[in-house]
């Protein structure tokens, strides 16, 4: 009967559909994926292993060179969650307008061995949006 | 004020409950006299939210600091527009205004003819599952994220709106959203309700109506969202496959693949069972959505902070899935007919519902592998863009691929119109040839423009030689939005992979090159208003000698904010955009500069907009 012939066409593209799609998920996944990290993770793992990830800290007050508006920063990244251990990162693009110490930033890139510099190829600071409640617990820790 | 609109919502939700438990009650034992009740009941929690709104709103109006809510969001130099924005720039708020459409759904559904229709036993079930999400947004304005709270001392000043919402881009995209995701809520219960009833049909022909007009506001705040973030943000981009734009997509696409398998349903009577779920499977996804942005489960771009919101909706999600896998499964109706040929017009409308779905998971993998990967995994593992380009973006141009074929195919397989389809298919390598030659040689990016030209020449053949189209408002609104869609793919083809991005420090006079353009620092100057300061330079642009215009971005600082924010400014064009962003300045008026050469990506912005008006004529014409 056709029902059945069509069944089978169907069952073949959907195979074939699958298998293309499996193959791209497994090639995105094996070669677009990066370790999210905190500073205090990417500490704690072996720096051969941090040549491309994406990591989450905020600004030290101290230790910028460079800024918003200008090409390029260095500053040191501390864990977000607190501490005192930080990562030196140098970023040589435009810096963001909400670039600032205190501020939450996100970096990709990777950490060059020899210096223990984290060379980021992008910056981001976070979006500060506006479900936001960033602002009050700023003040309340400052209060 | 504040009490009473608290208590407003407290109502509101108590009358919901209620409902919700007097339909149980009913459905359970069988009666069928809920309804009338229902309706009331409906209207009444619709005129208490209403009324919290309006509280809401003259607290706004006012700038009465005493509302936390208004505080947080609005100062005394927001203009009186961008305060009543705020109404939905923030959580609470955000979701009040989506509780108060879901409201405004119920009631405008229950005024219609085609609920009068519906079954008392249909009725019952609607208003149980229909008072069961109202109730849950009540609970959540009445705890976990309450706008009616007070704050004492009032301040005497706000925090003032993000600079970066304060553009009328930003002001548009989240209602729209809202509207959006609250319209599934109609189509969701009655598909339910109707299918746990044992009716396989009825449902349909309305549904489709309001999930098409929930799809066409989620449409445009979509795309709002992308022109917002390109004109706003400064980096030229329009999306970056960040968790929070993902969110509001997945429930696009599988409402896009519901659009399509429900004509199968209604041309052809087949797919019952999959449309019923498919259409539950997007009210959900709109509460993943929220999740994903309010629960802080994954670390996005955006600082949406932790909220008490992740627990909430993660249960009303698994629990809204568990009633919708029952219900589903309930109906034990085969479908009527097996489905058709693979090379027919259903064929490949199914197809394209695949891959659709194939998106929509994609997407959701994507955007939640830091947190399946934490299951094997001690360090979460993400994505970077290029993964969603490298998986999504063959699958978009696979979908540019069937618009081409699918309209010349028959309903029950064989070709509509031979002559055309040969020529149609003919074009496709000359058209090859041509972008080849202009230098098109990524080849997704090939494929994808190749689809476009040929498809959107297709669809003029189509109207131009098959009777019956040009009067057929339907047939409109449905290769409208297909037009809309492959000129978006023509732009998404030519603007990712040949923009061309240069940046450059300049002193007055002095010149830089970007593509084939030349840009020539003027002279800077600065403006003062009570709102903020900014500081503009001119550029002028010419190509070969001849002058192209003018571009003038600004640095702008807002009183009330300690960040310096920065305007972009474009020349338009239909093939070259020309894009500059002031990244910094000095006092001897040196200016830092990111400038962009963006080809074609206006018909992303005029293909968006096609998609969002053309679904216009589908109601006009069931009216008529």
């Amino acid at each position: 009967m056709a029902k059945k012939s069509n069944k089978n066409v169907y069952i073949v593209a959907l195979l074939l559909l699958l298998g293309g799609l499996g193959y791209l998920l497994f090639s995105g996944l094996s070669q677009n994926s990066v370790y999210f990290l905190n500073v205090s993770e990417a500490l704690a793992m072996p720096a051969d292993e941090l040549s491309n990830i994406r990591l989450f800290g905020t600004v030290a007050d101290s230790g910028i060179e460079g800024g918003p508006g200008q090409m390029g920063v260095s500053f040191h990244l501390l864990d977000k969650n607190g501490g005192e251990r930080f990562i030196p990162v140098r970023y040589t693009g435009v810096v963001p307008d909400t670039f600032k110490p205190g501020v939450e930033v996100i970096v990709e890139g990777g950490l060059e061995p020899a210096s223990g510099v984290f060379g980021a190829r992008t910056l981001m600071t976070k979006c500060p949006s506006k479900y936001q409640k960033q602002r009050d617990e700023e003040r309340a820790a400052q209060g | 004020m504040h009490l009473f609109a608290h208590f407003c919502l407290l109502a509101a939700f108590t009358v919901s409950i209620a409902l919700a438990g007097l339909s149980l009650y009913m459905a359970w034992t069988g009666r069928r006299t809920a309804s009338a009740w229902s309706e009331r009941g409906q209207l009444a929690v619709f005129a208490l939210i209403v009324a919290a709104s309006a509280v809401l709103t003259r607290a706004l109006v006012a700038r009465d600091f005493s509302f936390q809510y208004v505080a947080q969001y609005t100062d005394t130099f927001l203009p009186m527009f961008y305060t009543l924005t705020a109404f939905w720039a923030g959580q609470a708020g955000s979701f009040l205004f989506w509780a108060l459409s879901i409201a405004a759904c119920g009631v405008f559904y229950a005024s219609t003819d085609h609920y009068r229709r519906l079954s008392p036993e249909t009725r019952v079930w609607f208003w149980l599952f229909h008072s069961g999400v109202q109730a849950f947004f009540l609970y959540i304005l009445t705890g976990p994220s309450n706008p009616f709270l007070e704050l004492s001392p009032a301040p005497a000043q706000g925090n003032g709106l993000n600079p970066l919402l304060q553009n009328p881009g930003m002001i548009f995209h989240p209602p729209l959203l809202f509207i959006g995701y609250a319209a599934f809520t109609v189509p969701c219960c009655l598909a339910l309700a109707s299918w746990l009833n044992g009716e396989r049909e009825e449902w349909l022909p309305c549904g489709r109506r309001w999930v098409l007009f929930a799809w066409m506001f989620l449409t445009a705040g979509i795309i709002l969202g992308a022109w917002w973030s390109y004109m706003e943000l400064g980096w030229g981009g329009y999306w970056a496959w960040d968790p929070v734009e993902n969110s509001s997509l997945i429930p696009w696409l599988s409402a896009t693949a519901f659009v399509h398998t429900a004509i199968i349903q209604s041309r052809r009577n087949s797919l019952h069972r999959i449309n019923v779920f498919f259409i539950a499977l997007t009210f959900l996804l709109c509460i993943f959505a929220t999740y994903v942005v309010r629960s802080g489960v994954i670390d996005s771009l955006h600082a949406f902070g932790r909220s008490e919101l992740g627990a909430p909706l993660m249960f009303f999600m698994l629990a809204g899935l568990f009633v919708a896998l029952v219900v589903t499964f309930s109906n034990r109706a085969a479908d009527a007919r097996p489905l058709d040929e693979l090379t027919s017009r259903p064929g490949l409308l199914f197809m394209a519902a695949w891959l659709f779905l194939a998106l929509a998971l994609v997407v959701f993998l994507g955007t939640m592998w830091p947190v399946i990967s934490s299951m094997w995994s001690a360090k979460p593992v993400g994505l970077e863009p290029a993964f969603y380009n490298r998986v999504c973006l063959p699958l978009f141009a696979l979908i540019a691929v069937f618009l081409v074929f699918c309209p010349w195919l028959g309903w029950k397989g064989g070709l509509r119109d031979k002559r055309m389809f040969i020529a149609v298919c003919a074009c496709l390598v000359p058209a090859a040839a041509f972008l080849w030659f202009f230098g098109v040689k990524h080849p997704v990016a090939l494929v994808g423009a190749v689809s476009a030209v040929v498809g959107i020449a297709g669809i003029v053949g189509l109207f131009a030689t098959q009777k019956g189209m040009v009067g057929n408002g339907s047939m409109w609104a449905a290769y409208g939005v297909h037009v809309g869609l492959l000129l978006m793919t023509l732009g998404v083809a030519f603007s990712g992979p040949y923009k061309v991005e240069a940046e450059a420090v300049l002193n007055p006079g002095q010149s830089m090159r970007i593509g084939a353009y030349d840009v020539r620092y003027l002279d800077n100057r600065e403006i003062t208003t009570p709102a903020m300061a900014c500081y503009e330079v001119r550029l002028a642009v010419t190509r070969d000698g001849k002058p192209v215009g003018e571009l003038t971005p600004q640095r702008r600082a807002y009183r009330n904010n300690d960040n310096v924010f920065a305007e972009v400014s474009v020349i338009p064009g239909l093939g070259d955009e020309i894009y500059a962003t002031l990244v910094g300045s000095t006092r001897e008026g040196q200016a830092s500069l990111k400038l962009s050469i963006n080809p074609l990506v206006n018909w992303i912005w005029i293909g968006g907009t096609l998609m969002t008006l053309f679904p216009l004529l589908a109601f006009v014409r069931r009216k008529a």
